[in-house]
């Protein structure tokens, strides 16, 4: 009879580690979704501590290029400075059996000098679809007791939740910088064809984000301001190089000519669907507020804000920058000429917050040498 | 010592709940049949219920409503377990004097936490 009890209170304790694991499942599926690394790192620690109730809590991230797991977040007594290479078995027979470890005295085990201050640890990796981000180690429970296969189970629901975020977050920074690599690239093949407008997209995108972050724009469309501005002018790659460094006023015909950059800009971006606003901007930042001269017939709030803002920050970098048919205007010249141009060509609003920054602001801009 | 009863149609999970609370020395009573708990209450005098919403006969909600209904019990204190996504459930059952609801499946070692805070740790 008592037999059966003892098997029945072991069985009981067994469904209660059972029930804490899937409380965990369901509290932490979507818990880590999220596009910050930082963000994902921070609560795994946090969520390892408080559910199985150690005292230190490490992420460690496996640096592909030198082969070396360095610590990205942590809690407790772990020092942060810690890198462990392939050599410290202790770590790394998880990262390469992709199978959680656990030593409960560690001083008693060959591995003790890897990780000093520490008595008991348990180690499980961190893993994504398709690549090893690193591991999670913990350490020194509560009331210094041992780690149970309970435990192991719980770390590796962190983990392998965690995992995905992470290496999700990961892809998602590394398309993010190269859609950046890509827009600096083609910024850098207009600029060869024109010495003068060297340096003129980086400062009007200065600029425009300026005006915008005062306009109240956040998040993706500020980001989205960022791209139109740096690729505003990427039309005239198709313009001729000889009216574009021309020394003399430009004719009629040539003026025509030059004139097609924001059409023509649009047109060559359109393949990238997803990029819309962006190509709307751009194609509509020659527009005039109040659609007398507009190039597309556009007026007030038919042309996209975005546009609005990028149309004052571009002409104030060309008034203040020299063009090869006359020298740059004095700052304050162009701030005049802005004003008296808000609400014909400008945007009142977007003109008032350029004021706003450009008077805050003592930045000055040289025009780089030809 | 603190007395604590657990009223709920599932038998593992009562077993569960008493042998985590058990460790932490509180006393517990389990029932599982709601439509007697009403009777226990009253003669054990619990520091704290714990209800499962939904039972057969008299739900977690009905059998809330009758505590506190009842001028010698409406000062205890009650945890409600409901399934996940019964959000509504929420506003409805802290207007019934839930005092605490918690969600199924939920983390043995933090019902013993909230217990605890509610019953006094007298382990410390």
């Amino acid at each position: 009879m008592n037999n059966y009890k003892d098997d029945l209170t072991a069985t009981v304790q067994e469904l209660s580690h059972a029930y804490e694991e899937l409380s965990l499942l369901y509290r932490v599926a979507g818990m880590f979704a999220s596009l910050s690394i930082d963000d994902i790192c921070s609560r795994m620690v946090d969520e390892a501590i408080d559910t199985l109730g150690v005292k230190t809590a490490a992420v460690l991230f496996l640096d592909d290029k030198t082969g070396v797991l360095y610590s990205k977040i942590s809690r407790g007594s772990w020092d942060n400075t810690r890198t462990f290479s392939r050599d410290a078995e202790v770590i790394w027979k998880t990262i390469q059996t992709r199978k959680p470890s656990a030593f409960c005295r560690i001083a008693e085990t060959p591995y003790r000098d890897y990780i000093p201050g520490v008595r008991s640890l348990m180690v499980c990796p961190i893993q994504g679809k398709v690549k090893t981000i690193g591991a999670i180690v913990v350490a020194d429970k509560e009331g210094d007791q041992e780690f149970f296969s309970s435990d192991t189970k719980l770390l590796m629901a962190i983990s392998s939740q965690a995992g995905l975020s992470v290496e999700n977050a990961m892809l998602h920074a590394e398309l993010e910088g190269l859609l950046l690599g890509a827009i600096r690239s083609l910024v850098k093949a207009l600029e060869a064809t024109s010495h003068w407008t060297a340096g003129h997209t980086e400062r009007v995108t200065e600029y425009a984000l300026a005006i915008g972050r005062l306009l109240n724009l956040q998040g993706d469309l500020l980001e989205k301001l960022k791209i139109s501005s740096l690729l505003h002018d990427i039309g005239k790659i198709a313009t001729p190089r000889e009216i574009l460094n021309k020394n003399c006023a430009l004719s009629e015909s040539e003026l025509i000519e030059i004139k097609k950059h924001p059409g023509v800009g649009a047109e060559i971006l359109g393949e990238m669907v997803q990029f819309n606003e962006v190509i709307l901007c751009i194609k509509y930042h020659h527009e005039h507020w109040d659609g007398k001269n507009s190039l597309f017939g556009l007026k007030y709030e038919e042309i996209p804000l975005l546009a609005r803002i990028l149309s004052v920050a571009d002409t104030f970098d060309a008034l203040t920058s020299d063009r090869p048919y006359r020298p740059r205007r004095e700052r304050e010249e162009a701030i005049q000429e802005i004003k008296r141009c808000s609400g014909s060509q400008f945007d009142p609003a977007v003109v008032d917050a350029f004021l706003a920054w450009v008077n805050s602001t003592t930045l000055q801009y040289q025009a780089p040498l030809p | 010592m603190s007395k604590v009863i657990v009223v709920d149609d599932e038998p593992f999970i009562l077993m569960m709940i008493e042998d985590k609370l058990k460790t932490a020395k509180i006393d517990v009573v389990t029932v599982r049949e709601s439509r007697h708990a009403l009777e226990r209450i009253r003669n054990e005098r619990p520091d704290l219920i714990i209800l499962d919403w939904m039972m057969p006969g008299l739900s977690g909600i009905d059998l809330c409503r009758r505590i506190k209904a009842d001028p010698d019990l409406r000062d205890i204190p009650i945890f409600m377990l409901t399934a996940k996504g019964q959000d509504t459930d929420e506003e409805q059952g802290l207007q019934c004097g839930v005092s605490r609801y918690i969600t199924k499946p939920f983390s043995p070692k933090s019902l013993l936490e909230m217990v605890q805070e509610t019953v006094g740790n007298e382990q410390l």
